[in-house]
Parts: C-alpha cells; sequence; structure tokens
C-alpha cells in the first residue's frame, strides 16, 4: 500500500463521522458515558484505597528501651531500626515526650502523676511507621526481638480492620468496574453494530469492486478511533471539573478530613496524567475495536 | 471468458435454483441472459460473482476456477470483472466521481492515473455535468449509467450485468444498452441479464433463455434494430405472426426454431423471434 493509499483511508475515516454524524454522535455519547461510568468507579477505588492507606499511616509501632540503655547505642538502634523491612520512619520518643504521651493516654486516675516526680524513670522510645500498614504485626515482632528492646506494640486490630476495610473495597470496586465495563461494551457494541449495518451496503458494493478486507476496515477503524479519542477527551474534562469541586467540597471539611482520612484523598493534579492516558487510550482502543469487529459479520459476501 | 460446466444450485431452502447448466461465452461476446422471474438468472450471475457457490459442476470466469478460489484471493478476482445491477449499488455517501475513482482507489492506482481516468470515462457515460452530485440526485437512467462507469474505470474483461435497466424508464433501457454495447465494441465480454423480450428482439445477438434453471434456448439472433414498438403495434404483429406461421404453439423444449442469423431479415422472421422468444420465456412478448 502506497502512502497515497493510506492517507486516502484515514481521510476516509475521518469524513465517514461527519458523512454519518449521527451514528457518529450515538458512538460518541455511547463512549463517553461507558468511560465516565468506568472511570468514576475507579477513581472512587483509588480514593478510597488512599483514605484506609492514609489511615493505616497513623497506626505507628510504639518502641520503648530499656531504661539502662546508653544513648550512644540509643542512637545505633535509630539507624538500625530505620534499617529494617517496610520500616518507613523512626521518629526518637525521648523520655520527656514519652512521659506526656504516657499522661495522655491515662485518662483516668491522673492523680497519679502528681506522686511522680521528674519523667528520668521513662524509657527512650521510638516512633516507628511502616510502608506497608499490611505487614505492621510481622514488623512489630522483628524490633521486640532487639536486645535492648523492652517493648513494641502496636494495634493489630486496627491494622486488621483496614486491611479488611480494604480488602472488601477492592472486591465491591472491582465487581462494579467489571459490571460497569460489561454493560458499557455491551452498549457499545450494540452501537457500533447498528452504525455499521446502516452501511453494510456500502461494504457490500466495496466488497464487489474487488476492495480487500483490510482496506474496507482501515476507514472505520479510523472513524472509531478518532470518535473514541473525542468521547475519551469528553469524558477527561467532565471528570476533571466534577472532580476538582468534589476534590474542593470534602477537603475544606477540616473535620471530615480528620475523621476519615479525607485528606488522604487524591488531589485531581496528581493522577491527571493517569486519567487521561486512561480515557484517550481506552476510548480509542474500544472505539476502533467496536467498530471494526461490528464489520465482520458484513465482509462474508 | 465465463464457462459453466454442469453446475447445479441448491439453496440452504432445498430450492434448486440452476440444473446441470453447461454454458461457455467467450471472450469479446455480448450475450442475453433471458428467463421467467425466478428461473435462475440472479442465481447464475451470483455464481459468476463468487457470491455463493455451486453446489455441483466447475464454474471458471476470466481464468479463475471459482471452485478453487481462496477466500483471500476473492478481491483480486472481482478485480478481473465489472459489475452492474438492477438497483445501481452506489454508495450514497459519496459523489459520482468518488463512486467510480473508488475502484481505482482498491487497486491502489497511481492518483495521476485515478485523476485523468475517472473523468474520462465519466464522459463516456455522458455524465460531466454530474461528477460531483451524489446518487441521491441523479434519476435511475443517471444512476445506470455511473455504475457502468464504474464497471468500465478498471477496463476488466468482463462486464455482468443483471437487469440493468430493470429500474430506469423504457425508453432509457435502449441507452443503457446501447451502452453496453458500445462497451463490447471495444473487446470487453457482456453478459446481461434482463427479461425485457423488446430489448432482445431490437439488439438481437446471443440469447440464451434459462427456464427453471436449465438453459433451454442458445442461439444467435438478428436484432430488428427498430425502435420500440408501441403495444398496440406490436400486439399486431404478434398476431400476424400466429397467423402466418403453421406452428402457433411451439413446445418449450424443441429444438430452436428460430432463423439462421445469416438469413435476410424479413417481417415474417421478427415474427418468428418473437414467437420463439415468448413461447420459450412462457410469457406473452411485449407483455412484460
Ligand atoms: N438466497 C436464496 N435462498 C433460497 N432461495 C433462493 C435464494 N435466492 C433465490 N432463490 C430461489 O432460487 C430460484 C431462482 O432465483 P433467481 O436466481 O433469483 O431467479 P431470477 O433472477 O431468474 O428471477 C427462485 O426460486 C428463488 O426463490
Ligand atoms: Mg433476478
Amino acid at each position: 500500500m502506497k502512502l497515497s493509499g493510506i492517507k486516502y483511508l484515514t481521510n476516509q475515516g475521518i469524513e465517514n463521522i461527519w458523512k454519518n454524524k449521527m451514528m457518529a454522535f450515538a458512538t460518541f455519547c455511547v463512549l463517553l458515558i461507558s468511560l465516565l461510568l468506568v472511570g468514576s468507579a475507579a477513581l472512587f477505588y483509588v480514593n478510597m484505597n488512599s483514605m484506609i492507606l492514609g489511615l493505616g499511616n497513623q497506626n505507628e509501632i510504639a518502641v520503648y528501651l530499656d531504661p539502662s540503655t546508653d544513648q550512644d547505642r540509643v542512637a545505633s538502634l535509630q539507624n538500625e531500626l530505620a534499617a529494617i523491612d517496610n520500616v518507613d520512619a523512626v521518629d526518637f520518643i525521648s523520655k520527656e515526650e514519652a512521659y506526656v504521651r504516657m499522661q495522655n493516654q491515662i485518662s483516668r486516675g491522673r492523680a497519679i502523676f502528681d506522686y511522680i516526680d521528674g519523667y528520668d524513670f521513662m524509657p527512650d522510645g521510638f516512633s516507628v511507621t511502616v510502608k506497608d500498614n499490611d505487614r505492621i504485626e510481622e514488623t512489630t515482632a522483628k524490633i521486640a526481638q532487639i536486645t535492648e528492646v523492652q517493648s513494641a506494640s502496636s494495634s493489630p486490630q486496627v491494622a486488621e480492620f483496614l486491611r479488611e476495610l480494604r480488602r472488601v473495597v477492592t472486591l465491591i470496586a472491582g465487581a462494579l468496574i467489571i459490571a460497569l465495563a460489561v454493560v458499557s461494551m455491551i452498549m457499545i457494541s450494540n452501537t457500533t453494530k447498528a452504525s455499521v449495518f446502516a452501511r453494510r451496503e456500502e461494504i457490500q458494493i466495496m466488497k464487489y469492486v474487488g476492495a480487500t478486507n483490510g482496506f474496507i476496515r482501515t476507514p472505520f477503524f479510523v472513524e472509531g478511533m478518532v470518535t473514541g479519542f473525542f468521547a475519551g477527551a469528553g469524558a477527561f474534562f467532565i471528570t476533571w471539573a466534577v472532580y476538582r469541586a468534589v476534590y474542593r467540597i470534602l477537603t475544606e471539611q477540616a473535620m471530615l478530613m480528620n475523621a476519615f482520612g479525607i485528606g488522604s484523598i487524591i488531589p485531581f493534579s496528581g493522577i491527571r496524567l493517569y486519567v487521561a492516558l486512561f480515557y484517550l487510550l481506552a476510548g480509542g482502543i474500544i472505539g476502533a475495536l467496536g467498530s471494526v469487529v461490528s464489520t465482520r459479520k458484513h465482509l462474508d459476501v | 471468458m465465463v464457462e459453466l460446466q454442469n453446475v447445479s444450485v441448491t439453496y440452504s431452502s432445498g430450492v434448486d435454483a440452476l440444473n446441470n447448466v453447461s454454458l461457455k461465452i467467450n471472450d469479446g461476446d455480448f450475450a442475453f441472459v433471458v428467463g421467467s422471474s425466478g428461473a435462475g438468472k440472479s442465481t447464475m450471475i451470483k455464481l459468476l460473482l463468487k457470491e455463493i457457490d455451486a453446489t455441483s459442476g466447475v464454474v471458471t470466469v476470466n481464468g479463475y476456477n471459482l471452485n478453487k478460489l481462496k477466500k483471500r484471493k476473492i478481491p483480486e478476482f472481482r478485480r478481473t470483472l465489472g459489475f452492474v445491477f438492477q438497483d445501481f449499488r452506489l454508495i450514497p455517501s459519496m459523489t459520482v466521481y468518488e463512486n467510480i475513482a473508488f475502484v481505482l482507489r482498491v487497486i491502489d492506482a497511481p492518483l495521476k492515473y485515478i485523476r485523468k481516468r475517472v473523468p474520462y470515462v465519466i464522459s463516456l457515460v455522458g455524465l460531466h455535468a454530474k461528477t460531483n452530485s451524489y446518487p441521491d440526485e441523479l434519476s435511475g437512467g443517471e444512476k445506470q449509467r455511473v455504475a457502468i462507469a464504474r464497471a468500465l474505470v478498471n477496463d476488466p474483461q468482463l462486464i455482468i450485468a443483471d437487469e440493468p435497466t430493470g429500474n430506469i424508464d423504457p425508453e432509457l433501457s435502449y441507452e443503457i444498452v446501447e451502452l453496453l454495447k458500445g462497451i463490447n465494441d471495444q473487446g470487453t465480454t457482456i453478459l446481461m441479464v434482463t427479461h425485457e423480450h423488446d430489448l432482445v428482439r431490437h439488439f438481437g445477438g446471443r440469447i440464451i433463455n434459462i427456464t427453471d434453471g436449465e438453459i433451454v434456448f442458445d442461439e444467435v439472433i438478428t436484432g430488428t434494430n427498430d425502435e420500440p414498438l408501441p403495444e398496440e403495434e406490436l400486439a399486431a404483429a404478434m398476431a400476424e405472426a400466429e397467423q402466418r406461421s403453421d406452428t402457433a404453439q411451439i413446445p418449450a423444449d424443441a429444438p430452436p426454431a428460430a432463423a439462421p442469423a445469416d438469413a435476410p431479415v424479413t417481417s415474417t422472421e421478427d415474427a418468428l423471434i418473437d414467437e420463439v422468444i415468448a413461447a420459450l420465456t412462457g410469457e406473452n412478448g411485449g407483455a412484460e
């Protein structure tokens, strides 16, 4: 095939959008709605996940050392802890801070502190945050094995709960996305089928004058892809506008933010590129394939 | 060249559309295929275009054995022939020019050649003024001329026409056949299906009659080359012919009684031809 031939077929595909504008518009709308449905379900999931992970990050391992540990050893222990697999950050907690923490934790019977003189008796400690909250127990156990560590504790119930929550959310979101994708595929397939059906005679005529299947399909491919790109671009801009509005509303509620980890909602700028790529690629590929696959039935003459 | 050897076609519905048909059309021939509706004419055309396959027998067109032709090779084969159908089969979203140029695009012809060749064939069919019109903006006769231009733009060895005059005014039918005759004069083989006996009578040539899926008549007759007769005149001519001829009824399977092609054309002979056609096609000549 010469370059002029490829140019001709590409032009044909683009012209066909205009010549069949009603059907092209129908395909565009169906693709747009499908992309928005699947896209918003995916974005919802990604944010839920991020929120749950955010909550998990508030989960730390409290490490307290044997009070007899000397200061040099305390410093080297900090590095040792940081080197442990899955450890994200290690913050030193001085005796004084530890004392304040303890005071805060003990709400009842605060009066006891009146009898305690100073905080020298408190051990030095570290607050360790982990990368993967799901492995917090394993990491806690590892830290506890260090000789100088008197106690290492995390709240495994919280980790367990978050893990379970994520599993449920993933399952539900996954099922939702698959269901929406299937519904979308059916809608898209029906629309492209109708669109191609309206032009089945054209396809037959082309076959009669000796056009190969590839020759007939190429404009359909281009047409579907371009329509899909437009739908992808449309879905992107709609998502952008809606996402930003929702993001603003939610993040303005400082209380909500802290309570539900809404602070972990991903700002649109952080995912813009992925959203754009997903929409354009999915739109283009599904549009092109839907259109080409629908021609198959009519090519057999 | 077209050759059918003992070809039968049975549709999946069980209808035997063609029954042991053998036929040979040589390069450069012009042949009419006549026969009543449902006789199997279009079935034969579909065979020749490889739209359907023979149930048995061998079909050879332009040197391609269609029985053995691979799917992949069908486009290549179809490029060696042109087709003209009753329903025109133009692409509605393309202009006259684009419809015709498309055939050359398919074979990846150089753009320069397309730009010269397409206007040339458009002028051959006298549609220069309609070059940029869409099919919807054309009359039936004009549409069919576009279809003919498309059929010949690729300079095919063979043009197959299935009732090309079926959807256009009778007066214009003659123009269409004239056009096909002109193309035939340049060496292209033409096979034209029709049930308009006036046309056949007028132009003459090789007449193949298919009745109930069988070839019952295959002879060369001389055309009258008359202008189409009005209905009454035709009826009168028929009556006259019946009187003159001893055998008013010719059995369908009797050997053809047509006069030899080289005999001088007389009015008696014309009438006889009428009658033969009428009898063989099971219709009243000209009543169609
Ligand atoms: N696709 C088909 N399926 C089943 N039967 C068919 C099909 N096409 C034609 N026939 C039958 O085959 C016979 C011949 O049809 P056809 O070749 O179209 O006749 P003609 O063109 O001479 O009018 C008819 O009885 C018709 O009903
Ligand atoms: Mg027919």
